[in-house]
């Protein structure tokens, strides 16, 4: 055993002989080469250059797993002990690899395309038209603007979970029990929720909602007429199912936070509201920008309440960017500017979502 | 022949020579005339068999089981056993892709072709799908060339994008013989079901907008008039008179005629075409939504136009229940009609078989049907002008649903008459009537579905059924019924409509014009991206042009 090297990481240092070396790089680039020859001979095959009768895209499939299995062996023969500690991320990276990274970059490439489904022609390129069109699509723009609102709305939501979350934390009776009552919600699923909710409770002629209300005195309670009203249905909606979500995240951070703290704030005489603002409010900031970075998240991805229930309407008020590119692509069949609409909405969260957090890390980072 | 016999000369140990010997005898006698008795007893046994299929499980005693559709499927197996061996598919497996809506469609089917399967010795396999995921399923498999079905159930307005690229089995003569096809109602003749002159569909199921109306509302003293609207001037007149009157079932606000102000997938679309039949649809002219030599659109015609205004119209009188702007057309089908609010409605033929047999339907007993609502006046695409005469055209909205068999059959003669002989048994004339009576799917689409008798005697209200049923025919039989394009893409042209006329609906269009123009300009989008030289060409095909 070697005294050399990194001792604390690896506990053996192997004698790999240069002819182990060798046979690792021969698999290596052998299961390579076999890779790029059949994906070669397969890409001539769907092009017509060459007549070999592969039916599917398997084969490559194939030649891509051997490569896989022989790259993640090569690792092992040869570099032994340091290659075994390779192997504890490289197959979950080629995983990743094949089933994000390669669909992302096939995803671009139908993005600049003009591909709808029943054109006899198929996929054609077409540079950046895809791209004014979407410039140019006020039902994009509209969505886009209605995901703002539905944003917004998470401020309202966080102030409602961090009052539950309160209440859940104080010593109130059936304390359990309520903690599992209003996490029920987020066990629904948003499907699940629009028909019972939107579609059955409030259903402006026999849903119990619009009875209570024509009881006291509403003529005729509509709850998806008007773009506002309409509008803010779905929001409560989406509130009603995630912000037990929030809840359950802010009352765990609650729990974490020293009991000591208060009772020293308390032993100083500061009041109910001085201990809140000065002590648990500062505590909690961490945990509340997770649940608001994570609720944002979910929140941009809305789409099954509204398809269910609005169809994005009254005339486009409900609208959000996923149920809208929903009926482009799957209504429409259109796909290379579903495609286009999803990335550039991808490139608009991720972009958003980085400046975010790095602004709340400025902001959050202690200066003493 | 009924299984019970075949099975008994089977036990007979009848050879199969000896026994098509037999039938030869049997055949060359009727022939000379020698068996004067024969035919006779051949159709009596066959009117039993549609009289005995009808009883299963009886109308009004429940909705059918699988046990059910199995019996049926086993009863009317005769037509495939006149041209299949015992045995001859074995080793044969088949891909079905259908629907699961309601739990029929494909629910119905296994139970029909299960006893096929065990008589001819092949195996199916099931693709359900719901209604929504079907046409994505359908449009990515031909995109992308992974038809991974042999049998497909499809509607007639797909088979531009299927037949028109190659991808269906040619029907094969005899098939055509076993289904009977000359039994189908005139608008489901070819062209449709045809492609460059090829047959490739065993129809299933007839499809039209029939108007249903509430008989309490029309007739001396009452609410809506002392006659049912006949035209689309009359609807809106009355759904007008009718603000601010109660309900003489329910006692809550009457309501005129219903407008889905939602859009439902592009099925939506249809129900505004329903208004627009009668103004754009010219007697003279078999194209409405295009112009067949540019496939410049229709849609914002002066027809048209007025077929949105009309909507426009109610919306501004208050005529609608409140949130019709969120009612797509289940909504005005299912919550609305047959739940007892609005007076009027154009559908497809669900809501007669549900009226009487559904247990929210709270109208069974005052519900009246008829063919959809004319016009006073006509558009005259050819001389851009108005025509002061009545028209009507009935709607055939979708064409009905049809089995298909795709091309992946073709190279293997078993796998191919395999494919066509399941097709061809849930075509079939006797099973076709079960479906047109019980719980299916389908609407009635045969000339020999319209025999009130075999209604009446199975259970049915005879005044209901003459009703119900005559509004289905008369729309099928009319000499100037619209009918769908079947050209590639057409639910994409509502899709979009539907997202526009929402638009209009809520306000954001500045008038009916305004709406009818963004429509129209989005539809040629669609044209240029499929290919607009193609769509001409196919969109002439389907009109027979």
């Amino acid at each position: 055993m070697s005294s050399e090297g990194d001792l604390l990481h690896v506990v053996t240092a192997d004698q790999i002989s240069d002819r182990r070396r060798r046979f690792g790089k021969t698999i290596v680039w052998g299961s390579a080469g076999l890779l790029f020859l059949v994906a070669f001979l397969q890409a001539a095959d769907h092009n017509g250059w060459l007549d070999i009768g592969f039916e599917t895209w398997r084969p490559t499939l194939y030649a891509y797993v051997l490569w896989g299995i022989c790259l993640c062996a090569a690792q092992v023969i040869e570099r032994g002990e340091h290659g075994k500690r390779t192997l504890f991320v490289l197959p979950a990276t080629l995983f990743v690899v094949s089933m994000v990274v390669f669909p992302l970059l096939f995803g671009l490439v139908i993005a600049f395309s003009d591909w709808n489904l029943s054109s006899p022609d198929g996929r054609q390129f077409n540079g950046l038209d895809n791209v004014r069109q979407m410039w140019t699509d006020p039902f994009y723009w509209n969505a886009l603007k209605n995901m703002v609102y539905y944003t917004l709305a998470i401020i309202v939501e966080y102030a409602i979970a961090f009052g539950l979350a309160l209440l859940l934390n104080a010593e109130i009776r059936a304390r359990k029990f309520f903690r599992v009552a209003f996490l029920l919600p987020l066990m629904l699923s948003p499907v699940a929720v629009s028909w019972m909710i939107g579609k059955s409770m409030l259903e402006n002629r026999f849903g119990p909602i619009a009875r209570l209300l024509r009881e006291l005195g509403v003529e005729n309670p509509s709850f998806f007429s008007t773009p506002e009203v309409a509008r803010m249905m779905i929001m409560l909606m989406d509130a009603w199912t995630y912000i037990p979500f929030m809840m359950i995240m802010i009352l765990a951070g609650l729990q974490a936070i020293p009991r000591e703290l208060n009772e020293a704030a308390e032993v100083d005489g500061a009041s109910v509201w001085r201990k809140f603002w000065e002590i648990t409010f500062p505590l909690m900031l961490p945990v509340s920008i997770t649940a608001i970075l994570i609720r944002i998240i979910f929140k941009l991805k809305l789409a099954d309440i509204i398809i269910n229930v609005t169809s994005g309407g009254p005339g486009g008020a409900t609208d959000s960017v996923t149920s809208f590119i929903f009926r482009e692509y799957r209504d429409r069949s259109n796909v290379g500017y579903g495609t286009l609409l999803a990335i550039v909405y991808l490139i608009i969260i991720a972009a958003a979502m980085t400046i975010l957090i790095k602004a709340v890390d400025r902001w959050m980072r202690p200066r003493y | 022949m009924k299984v019970e016999h075949y099975n008994a000369i089977i036990r007979a140990q009848l050879s199969r020579r000896k026994m098509l010997k037999g039938a030869a005898s049997v055949g060359a006698l009727a022939a000379m005339g020698g068996m004067a008795g024969v035919p006779s007893a051949l159709a009596d046994s066959h009117g039993n068999l549609r009289a005995e299929i009808l009883k299963i499980p009886g109308v009004g005693k429940g909705s059918p089981t699988d046990a059910d559709w199995q019996k049926v499927g086993e009863m009317t197996l005769g037509p495939t056993k006149e041209r299949v061996a015992e045995g001859e598919f074995e080793g044969v497996e088949l891909t079905f892709m259908g629907l699961n809506n309601q739990n029929l469609h494909n629910f119905l089917f296994r139970g029909f072709l299960k006893p096929w399967e065990a008589y001819t010795g092949a195996k199916i396999n099931w693709v359900d799908l719901a209604q929504a995921d079907y046409n994505p399923r359908l449009q990515q498999a031909i995109a992308t060339g992974t038809v991974d079905f042999d049998i497909i159930e499809m509607g007639a307005p797909f088979e531009g994008d299927t037949a028109g690229k190659g991808l269906l089995d040619e029907m094969p003569d005899w098939v055509e013989e076993q289904i009977e096809a000359d039994d189908l109602v005139g608008y489901l003749q070819p062209p449709v079901g045809t492609w460059d002159g090829k047959k490739y569909r065993i129809t299933i199921d007839g499809d039209c907008h029939t108007f249903a109306y509430r008989k309490d509302y029309f007739g001396d003293g009452a609410i809506g008039g002392a006659s049912v609207p006949r035209t689309w001037q009359d609807v809106n007149a009355v759904s007008k008179a009718l603000i601010g009157k109660e309900d003489p079932l329910t006692g809550l606000p009457a309501h005129g005629y219903l407008d889905p102000l939602k859009g439902w997938g592009g099925f939506g679309f249809y129900f505004l075409e329903n208004r627009a039949a009668a103004y754009a649809k010219h007697p003279d002219d078999p194209a409405w939504l295009f112009d067949p030599e540019t496939m410049k659109p229709r849609v914002n015609n002066p027809a048209w136009v007025q077929a949105i205004q009309d909507v426009f119209d109610l919306i501004a009188a208050g005529a609608y229940p409140a949130d019709q702007i969120n009612a797509d057309p289940g909504t005005t089908g299912f919550q609305q009609f047959l739940a007892g609010t609005g007076s009027m409605l154009m559908w497809w033929g669900d809501i007669g078989s549900n009226a009487r047999t559904s247990d929210t339907s709270v109208v069974g007993d005052v519900v009246g049907f008829g063919i959809n609502p004319g016009s006073d006046r006509v558009y005259n695409s050819k001389t851009g002008a108005w025509e002061e005469t009545y028209n009507e055209a009935p709607n055939m909205a979708y064409l009905g649903w049809g089995v298909y068999v795709t091309k992946r059959v073709s190279g293997d003669a078993k796998k191919r008459k395999a494919a066509w002989s399941a097709a061809a048994h849930l075509g079939g004339k006797d099973i076709s009537l079960w479906m047109s009576a019980y719980p299916s799917g389908f609407q009635p689409y045969r000339n020999s579905h319209f025999q009130f008798d075999e209604w009446e005697a199975a259970g049915y209200d005879r005044a209901f059924i003459e009703d119900y049923l005559l509004s289905n025919a008369e729309s099928y039989n009319h000499s100037n019924a619209a009918i769908e394009p079947r050209i590639p893409g057409i639910f994409q042209y509502y899709s979009v409509a539907e997202d526009e006329l929402a638009k209009g609906y809520a306000g954001q269009y500045a008038s009916a014009q305004e709406t009818a123009d963004a429509i129209a300009a989005a539809w040629e989008k669609i044209t240029d991206q499929i290919g607009r030289e193609s769509q001409i060409a196919l969109y002439k095909a389907s009109l027979g042009m």
